[in-house]
């Protein structure tokens, strides 16, 4: 398996692959896009990129990302100055470091979002 | 009543809040597809946009995996929404040569718009200014003058103006 830090590179992507999932699948944003003339047609192809990205992804992890992201919208969230982008809280200062290879994920004390330091 | 000028400002709000000097590729270096959405997610980390240019040409690339943004008659929109995305932004991106972006009339593309926002579901706003983007262009006339624009406050003045006629 990837270090810890290559984990969440394809965990924050296959959140984002998921929305786009999810927006295919979306009757409205479908005729949306085909008014403005965007081909909307190989959801197949999104399907297998989330299974490759999620190959890469300890199976704990990604259990607890498809758990928790059923109740939790945007459940990886990126942290900008020591502030978690999903509730906007700081984080202590003792939280501070990057995700680095060997260490466990770091969640946000206040409103339990995976933490995505780039 | 509301004056058509007033009336035309209020139109164009979505880009106009959007379209930025950094945020402005007057000639692209990439010839192909998928190095030009390397290219422009270059262009939007230099512009302060993300950290992460990787991920993103990589969201960029599934969006035209599923079916292309290239709409025709010169022009491609390539869109995506990421986690890695500090803020809605368009990025405005020309090819004097042309990029074959399997266009869905098949010819090169040579202006590009990249649309890109965080994922908040959903999001009326990113689908008013993909809608935008796409009604500022519709007119030969209007594509022609954004290529041949000196520099990005006269593209900024055509596509605002266009979008709010």
């Amino acid at each position: 398996m990837p270090p810890l830090n290559e984990q969440l590179d394809a965990l924050v992507t296959l959140q984002d692959i998921d929305l786009m999932i999810r927006e295919s699948r979306d009757p409205e944003m479908a005729i949306h896009e085909g008014r403005l003339g965007f081909a909307r047609e190989n959801v197949q192809r999104l399907e297998q990129t989330r299974e490759r990205l999620a190959s890469r992804i300890d199976g704990p992890l990604l259990r607890t990302y498809e758990r928790m992201s059923r109740r939790i919208p945007r459940l990886v969230v990126p942290v900008e100055g020591r502030v978690c982008q999903g509730c906007r809280m700081s984080l202590p200062t003792s939280s501070s470091g990057r995700n680095t290879p060997g260490t466990s994920i770091e969640t946000c004390e206040n409103c339990g979002r995976i933490l995505y330091r780039i | 009543m509301t004056s058509p000028s007033l009336a035309a400002s209020r139109n164009a709000s979505s880009l106009e809040s959007l379209l930025r000097p950094t945020l402005f590729v007057s000639e692209l270096r990439s010839k192909k597809k998928a190095s030009v959405l390397d290219e422009l997610a270059a262009a939007l980390a230099a512009a302060g946009l993300t950290r992460s240019p990787e991920i993103v040409a990589e969201l960029l690339r599934e969006r035209e995996g599923l079916g292309s943004t290239g709409v025709g008659k010169g022009i491609a929109v390539p869109h995506a929404r990421s986690t890695l995305i500090a803020e809605r932004a368009v990025l405005v991106a020309r090819s004097a040569k042309g990029i074959d972006f399997d266009a869905t009339d098949g010819k090169p593309v040579h202006l590009l718009f990249a649309v890109v926002a965080p994922p908040v579901e959903p999001d009326p706003i990113y689908l008013k200014v993909l809608a935008d983007v796409v009604r500022a262009v519709r007119l030969s006339r209007t594509r022609q003058r954004l290529l041949e624009a000196s520099d990005f406050d006269t593209v900024r003045e055509i596509l605002i103006h266009a979008a709010a006629e």
